[in-house]
């Protein structure tokens, strides 16, 4: 590494040999070998072409063929399921959602996903946007270790907290109860909301809030009509990570929650696998089904994906 | 500074609520590991440190902490080998490169649940897409949930092709921060791609790769629910590790005490693993992480 940062200035005035005019010129210094490879160079071009699309077909095909045959499989008649592995299917049999929704509770325990996932992102948005604000704005002993300490929370064994809860709920009476995994989801959420907006509101310089201070702003009105819109990417990428996790926690549910009717959708899909008669079709049409809203979020949203997972921030 | 008092308030409002939320459970769970409880119900009991010493006499515990390391330690190598090697793939410029970078990260975002039912659905050893495949050329498919080898390996497989899109989109960014002059100079001085690979990529990529390493090391040390949802720790607890040990002693044996002592011990290793990545990447410097 060392030695090529040495000869930097020396390539510097001699860049130009990728460009046509110099060639001749270098095919002259190195004789016949380097007129080979110019004669070859478009054939090793094109090859080399073909081989980079073919290798992102390859990678493509990797992610993409699980999901594919997921769905696919979802819409084959039961009859069929079992024994049809053709890779097109046409036209698409809908009895394996229908017997989804007819035989099992899977409305309620999508309501029930659905309401835990937005208020999860409700309230760790508001704690987590408190916390970060004070954190970068306050001054007060500790800072580090505060920032460090959430850091050291998104990396629990999750069973670490959830073997307490589960005792702790007990005795409380919050056993059961979707109050009781709202608590649950809003611990693994926050460390990491409040990580990611700390990193956001930390990068935003404080002359903004001082210049609406100077206009009569208290600092709160401040944070709330300045920091706040300002930071809206941020908290997209927050309300984005908080949904995932609520979203396609299974740990919790599993040991927090009993009752058919109070499932969330991957515990309850789960238990449809464990029943004695194998429901493989309405399995596979309730995982596309959970897996449907995050499609549509990913597509509107790839950005803020990306912009979280490269904060090197997200759970997995 | 003015410091306006509803921000001191609601930021100690808003923190304590944090703490409570995630300090109480911790403190509570290494309490828990000090008593002993024959079910939820009765009464706790102290027993010092009688759990400890009971679960680091169990051979399943050693065996588990060896499953957890190599289950862990295999799926990382592989998500970082495929991961880079994916990126430097996708780093190239072609025509659809975004398209093919949001497919290439999309597996991330799949639940654990749903990835887990689709592998199992597709190596199903009766009529599974994989049985089927193999009966074509005349292979007989085992049932790979019953040997040790097989399920281990199922795991990992999931596993990576779950996780590696974050090695990806990581070392992605890390590309980015390689200076391209570098690369120039290499090729003026006759180094081929693997060279250039060798000596500017990789350790451009240094810092990147000890972080990914790092926290996928630690969430997959922590990963309950791929391999419940998997193997249930089978067959015969050949696949059991620290998480699904605590699960099973709290949870199927009611020894809260003993899975609390397990969840605890795995904490402590870990905590160390975390104090030496906030050692090697100090929080002031940290940009976002890394």
């Amino acid at each position: 590494m060392k030695s090529h940062v040495e000869r930097l200035p020396v390539d510097s005035s001699r860049q130009i040999p990728e460009r046509e005019p110099i060639r001749p010129r270098s095919s002259l210094q190195h004789g016949s070998k380097v007129q080979e490879s110019t004669f070859w160079k478009p054939f090793k071009k094109l090859s080399a072409k073909i081989a980079l699309y073919a290798t992102v077909l390859v990678i493509c095909l990797y992610s993409l063929f699980p999901i594919y045959w997921m769905i696919i499989s979802s819409l084959r008649p039961a009859e069929r399921l079992f024994l049809d592995t053709s890779l097109v299917f046409w036209p698409p049999d809908l009895t394996s959602y229908v017997s989804l929704f007819r035989q099992t509770n899977y409305i309620v325990n999508f309501l029930n996903s659905a309401l835990m996932a937005v208020a999860t992102i409700t309230v760790s948005l508001v704690l987590s946007a408190f916390v970060a604000y004070g954190a970068t704005r306050l001054r007060f002993r500790g800072k580090t270790m505060l920032v460090a300490s959430m850091l050291f929370a998104y990396m629990f064994p999750p069973l670490m907290l959830a073997i307490p809860m589960a005792a702790a709920f007990r005795t409380i009476g919050l056993t059961d109860t979707l109050w009781g995994l709202l608590i649950a989801h809003l611990a693994i959420s926050l460390p990491l909301a409040v990580w990611l907006l700390w990193g956001f509101f930390k990068s935003m310089p404080f002359d903004l809030e001082e210049a609406a201070m100077v206009d009569g702003c208290s600092q709160f009105e401040a944070f709330i009509k300045v920091v706040l819109p300002l930071s809206a990417p941020g908290l997209i990428t927050v309300a984005i990570f908080s949904f995932l996790l609520s979203w396609a926690d299974y740990v919790f549910a599993l040991i927090l929650i009993m009752s058919d009717q109070r499932k969330t959708l991957p515990v309850a899909l789960q238990s449809l696998l464990g029943a004695h008669d194998l429901r493989w079709g309405e399995v596979l049409a309730g995982a596309s089904l959970i897996a449907l809203p995050l499609f549509v979020i990913f597509i509107f949203c790839y950005r803020y994906f990306v912009a979280g997972l490269s904060a090197g921030a997200v759970k997995g | 500074m003015v410091q306006d008092r509803r921000i001191v308030a609601l930021f100690i409002g808003s923190i304590s609520l944090l703490a409570f939320i995630i300090g109480g459970p911790l403190i509570y769970a290494v309490m828990l590991s000090f008593y002993s409880a024959r079910s939820f119900m009765s009464e706790p009991e102290w027993v010092g440190l009688s759990n400890y010493i009971k679960v680091l006499q169990d051979p399943l515990f050693w065996n588990s902490l060896t499953n957890g390391l190599t289950i862990a330690l295999s799926s990382i190598v592989l998500q970082v080998v495929l991961g880079v090697g994916i990126a430097m793939v996708l780093n190239k410029r072609f025509v659809g490169q975004t398209i093919a970078r949001s497919i290439a990260i999309l597996p991330y975002f799949l639940p654990t649940v749903v990835a887990c039912l689709v592998a199992q659905w597709i190596l199903e050893p009766n009529y599974g897409l994989v049985k089927t495949a193999l009966a074509s050329i005349g292979v007989g498919m085992l049932d790979w949930s019953s040997h040790a080898f097989t399920a281990k390996g199922t795991i990992i497989l999931v596993s990576v092709w779950l996780w590696t899109p974050f090695v990806v989109t990581c070392v992605l960014a890390g590309l980015q921060t390689i200076p391209t002059q570098l690369y120039e100079a290499a090729r003026v001085d006759g180094a081929g791609a693997w060279t250039q690979f060798w000596h500017i990529t990789i350790p451009g990529l240094r810092s990147v790769l000890i972080v990914v390493i790092l926290l996928r090391g630690i969430w997959m040390f922590n990963k309950f629910d791929l391999i419940w949802l998997l193997t249930k720790g089978g067959p015969l607890n050949q696949t059991e590790t620290l998480p699904t040990l605590a699960y099973r002693k709290s949870f199927i044996e009611y020894n809260l005490g003993g899975g609390a002592a397990v969840a605890t011990i795995s904490f402590l290793l870990l905590s160390g693993v975390i104090l030496i990545y906030l050692r090697l990447f100090p929080i002031d410097d940290a940009k976002q992480g890394r």
